[in-house]
């Protein structure tokens, strides 16, 4: 059985390895493009808000109700107004990914203890100085994991960008389900879950080097 | 109070009234004919033209219970296991999946294979095949149709490389689809092929987001001649799946009659008629038992 497995699979790659790595790579280009603009949208919109909190409560209620509506719904929603293509899978998978990094840099700006502010204000800081010298350094773990978050569920959930056209490693998987055959199901899905794992150990790298001091 | 008292006592009354003339009924028409058992598969057209045969019998005098929405791989395990009496299946589908016989292309000798192999293997009757084809096609949005020149599959592949296909992904893949048309009609080099839900290709075709799709030449959505062009399949790759009732041997031995009043219904449906029926049920949102009887009445 094993031996079969890896047959068929030696064959898919022999025979579809361009078209392969060309779903691959719009995978990773669309997943990476929406984590930049949810990044923006998330980390800005935090900053937006961080001195008003009835502001921070009712953006955080209004992206937690975006979010709670699957994907594949937003996707097919969509059509009528954005078609189909890329667009559409975009706004889907940036809709899923600014709630959990809006929340953490909230959350993060809220963490210095009023304690350290105290400090920083009493060394003589301004506003501005306690916000960028304190408060943000302070914060950047937090917005890191929420980045990473938002990361692995745009890999994840890129597959579902094959239902409208958008391409992506989700082509092999629905192919597989239509024609039954596990072989494709099995390379879509690995595939996917290998990227997602890559994107968290990526972003690992990253907080070691933005994070130096944990 | 009163009033309500009242209403019960009547409602109780109406009951045992109802019940006594159900059971009247039953009584009459019980022992002398057995019940037939019509079957569909479970999707639209096959539950349509299902209920067509039972609307079609119960008019000749038959008690019919509908089995309904069982699932295309079992259906035949079901009428083999004597679950169902008969059911519409399609000739292609016989011959491929069901006797897993190697293609043909002529509807009559497709036809005549399925009907002498199921009567030797499963002692099941093909009923008169109708004109109607539900097999694969390939469908061009009328105007890129129009621009090109496009009207058989020959013409697709000579103008591939102008055409942005939407396929559902199985299309490409499938042993009798692409692969297939490949070593026929020669190569698709398609300008773009994209994979999308199946759901959606008609849009993408109507909005010009795509040019062509697979498709089933019975579609619903096909009526709409003035927005989709259905493609010849002029080098005869893909086998005819003509629509027929597949009959219990037991069931036609003891009432004859049942072969003559389905094929009346066959002789009717041709592929038009059928995609007319889908597209009232799926593109206008019909109510397909309506749909079933409005049609049987009008070939009475």
């Amino acid at each position: 059985m094993n031996g079969k497995w890896m047959e068929v699979i030696t064959e898919y790659f022999r025979t579809n390895k361009d078209l392969y790595l060309e779903m691959v790579s719009t995978h990773i280009k669309i997943s990476l493009i929406a984590l930049l603009i949810a990044t923006v949208i998330g980390i800005g919109g935090a900053l937006l808000v961080s001195g008003n909190e009835r502001a921070q409560k009712i953006l955080s209620a209004v992206f937690q109700t975006f979010r709670v509506v699957p994907s594949l719904a937003v996707l097919i929603l969509l059509i009528p107004i954005m078609g189909t293509g890329i667009m559409p899978a975009l706004f889907a998978l940036t809709l899923l990914a600014v709630p959990p990094i809006f929340m953490n840099t909230i959350s993060g700006l809220t963490s210095a203890s009023p304690f350290t502010i105290e400090t920083a204000v009493g060394m003589g800081m301004t506003k501005r100085g306690t916000f960028w010298k304190v408060k943000w350094p302070l914060a950047r773990p937090m917005i890191l994991a929420g980045v990473k978050t938002a990361a692995i569920e745009i890999v994840a959930s890129a597959t579902l960008a094959a239902k409208i056209g958008a391409g992506g490693l989700g082509e092999i998987i629905f192919t597989g389900l239509g024609l039954y055959r596990m072989d494709l199901i099995l390379i879509g899905a690995v595939s996917v879950a290998t990227l997602s794992l890559m994107t968290g150990l990526i972003l690992d790298g990253a907080d070691k080097l933005l994070v130096p001091w944990k | 109070m009163k009033k309500r008292a009242l209403a019960v006592v009547l409602t109780v009354v109406i009951a045992m009234g109802l019940a006594a003339c159900g059971g009247s009924a039953g009584d009459g028409s019980g022992d002398t004919r057995q019940i037939i058992r019509v079957g569909s598969k479970d999707f639209t057209e096959n539950l349509v033209v299902s209920e067509i045969y039972a609307l079609a019998l119960e008019d000749a005098g038959y008690e019919v219970e509908r089995v309904q929405n069982i699932s295309g791989s079992v259906i035949h395990t079901s009428i083999v296991n004597d679950e169902i009496d008969l059911y519409p299946e399609y000739t292609g589908t016989g011959l491929l999946s069901v006797l897993q016989m190697d293609v043909m292309t002529d509807p009559q000798e497709v036809y005549d294979t399925v009907k002498e192999e199921y009567e030797k293997q499963f002692q099941l009757t093909w009923l008169d095949y109708a004109q109607a084809n539900d097999g694969q096609g390939l469908v061009v949005s009328k105007d890129v149709a129009k621009k090109l020149g496009i009207t058989t599959i020959s013409d697709l592949q000579a103008h591939a490389s102008e055409i942005r296909f939407a396929s559902q992904g199985e299309f490409n893949e499938r042993e009798d689809a692409i692969p297939a048309l490949e070593k026929v009609y020669g190569a698709f080099d398609w300008k773009s092929s994209k994979v999308y839900d199946n759901g959606l290709k008609y849009e993408l075709l109507e909005k010009g987001e795509a040019d062509a799709c697979p498709a089933y030449t019975t579609e619903g959505q096909l009526i709409e001649t003035g927005k989709f062009t259905l493609l010849e399949d002029d080098k005869h790759v893909w086998p005819p799946y003509n629509l027929a009732p597949v009959v219990q041997d037991k069931i036609l031995a003891e009432y004859p009659d049942i072969a003559e009043v389905l094929n009346a219904v066959s002789e009717t449906l041709d592929t038009e008629t059928v995609t007319a029926l889908n597209a009232k049920i799926d593109v206008e949102k019909e109510e397909m038992e309506d749909v079933a009887r409005e049609y049987y009445e009008s070939i009475q």
